[in-house]
């Protein structure tokens, strides 16, 4: 249960980049949680909207983008999306679809970023 | 007025944890040092298997022990009289690469050989953080039920060699440990799972040769 750090982080770092651009309000961020992270996107909804309270982010949209597992395979070299054994919940095995094996190289499905956000400014800034 | 903007971020919370494990094994290799990250279970037998392993091993072995309070483990490991640097982790449930380098640098690496670092008992969270060590070993025991590894795959596909504690009490908690080995070789199919009892000594030597080979090969 390690979402609330996971989500503290990803407010401090969202904050960081609506500062940084004079930001007024934001009105939506995408969050992008690769599908071999334990981070459950419910439960990181909910802390999120909890941290969003009384700050910028507080009325935003806040969308979750899952990323699937993509891999490159030892042992036949596919190289493109695994299958994911028991993919129906976020404790998938990962496999080759090629050769069924199971030797493979993680290449995405590990991330959890903050991809962007929308915001609203004085035009002043512009 | 107002305008409205789009920001790119792009900015990965998970890659900073990954760049700062990368440096700690850096560390480790100036001074030669082999690390394995324990993992495992609540009362799996961790501390346990790396009290043992202190007394056979013919390494001078440091120890970080990580624990939601870690003074109970880190008190166990003193009386071995090795270096061990205690490592709170409070309200979290496992340790990130930034507790550890800070353990790191309490740690004498030039006098020792091989770091052991036990993490919190979980088998969910410290999937997700990387430390930096070189080999990860993931301990659990019969007396968690046979469908422990089922339950939790992704921490035996990410791991390098599993212990299955405590096999002498299998009948008496009606499990079978066949079961438990063989869900670990589905989920990954070239990992060593190894089968012990600390308190009978069985497959301990094992465990032994298993890092050896480890290190030898690293």
């Amino acid at each position: 249960m390690h979402e609330l750090s996971m989500a503290q982080a990803i407010v401090d770092t969202i904050m960081d980049a609506a500062e940084k651009n004079n930001a007024e309000e934001i009105l939506e961020v995408t969050i992008e949680i690769g599908m071999l992270t334990m981070l459950n996107p419910e439960q990181l909804k909910f802390l999120l909207d909890v941290l969003a309270e009384g700050t910028l982010l507080e009325n935003a949209k806040i969308i979750i983008e899952d990323v699937p597992v993509e891999i490159n395979c030892r042992k036949c070299q596919y190289t493109g999306l695994a299958n994911t054994d028991g993919s129906d919940h976020y404790l998938a095995i990962v496999l080759c679809p090629q050769c069924g094996g199971r030797d493979v190289e993680t290449l995405t499905g590990k991330e959890c970023s903050v991809k962007n956000i929308k915001i609203e400014k004085s035009d002043e800034d512009a | 007025m107002h305008k409205i903007a789009d920001v790119e971020v792009q900015h990965d919370i998970m890659v900073a944890n990954r760049k700062l494990a990368r440096k700690n094994q850096k560390i480790l290799d100036k001074d030669q040092v082999f690390s394995v990250d324990v993992v495992g279970a609540i009362g799996s037998g961790k501390t346990s298997l790396i009290e043992a392993l202190i007394d056979a091993m013919n390494y001078k072995i440091g120890v970080i022990a990580g624990d939601v309070i870690s003074k109970y483990d880190a008190g166990r490991f003193e009386k071995h009289n090795v270096p061990v640097v205690g490592l709170n982790t409070g309200k979290e449930c496992h340790l990130d690469a930034h507790l550890v380098e800070h353990a790191l640098h309490d740690m004498p690496l030039e006098e020792i050989d091989i770091l052991f670092i036990e993490n919190v008992g979980n088998l969910i969270c410290p999937v997700d953080f990387d430390l930096g060590s070189h080999m990860r070993m993931a301990v659990i025991s019969v007396t968690e039920g046979d469908d422990t590894v089922e339950k939790h795959p992704l921490i035996f596909q990410d791991s390098d060699l599993v212990v299955i504690n405590k096999v002498d009490l299998a009948s008496a908690v009606g499990v079978d440990s066949d079961k438990m080995v063989n869900d670990v070789k589905h989920i990954n199919p070239e990992i060593q799972v190894i089968k012990t009892s600390l308190k009978t000594g069985l497959g301990f030597d094992e465990v032994i040769k298993a890092i050896d080979l480890y290190i030898s090969g690293h």
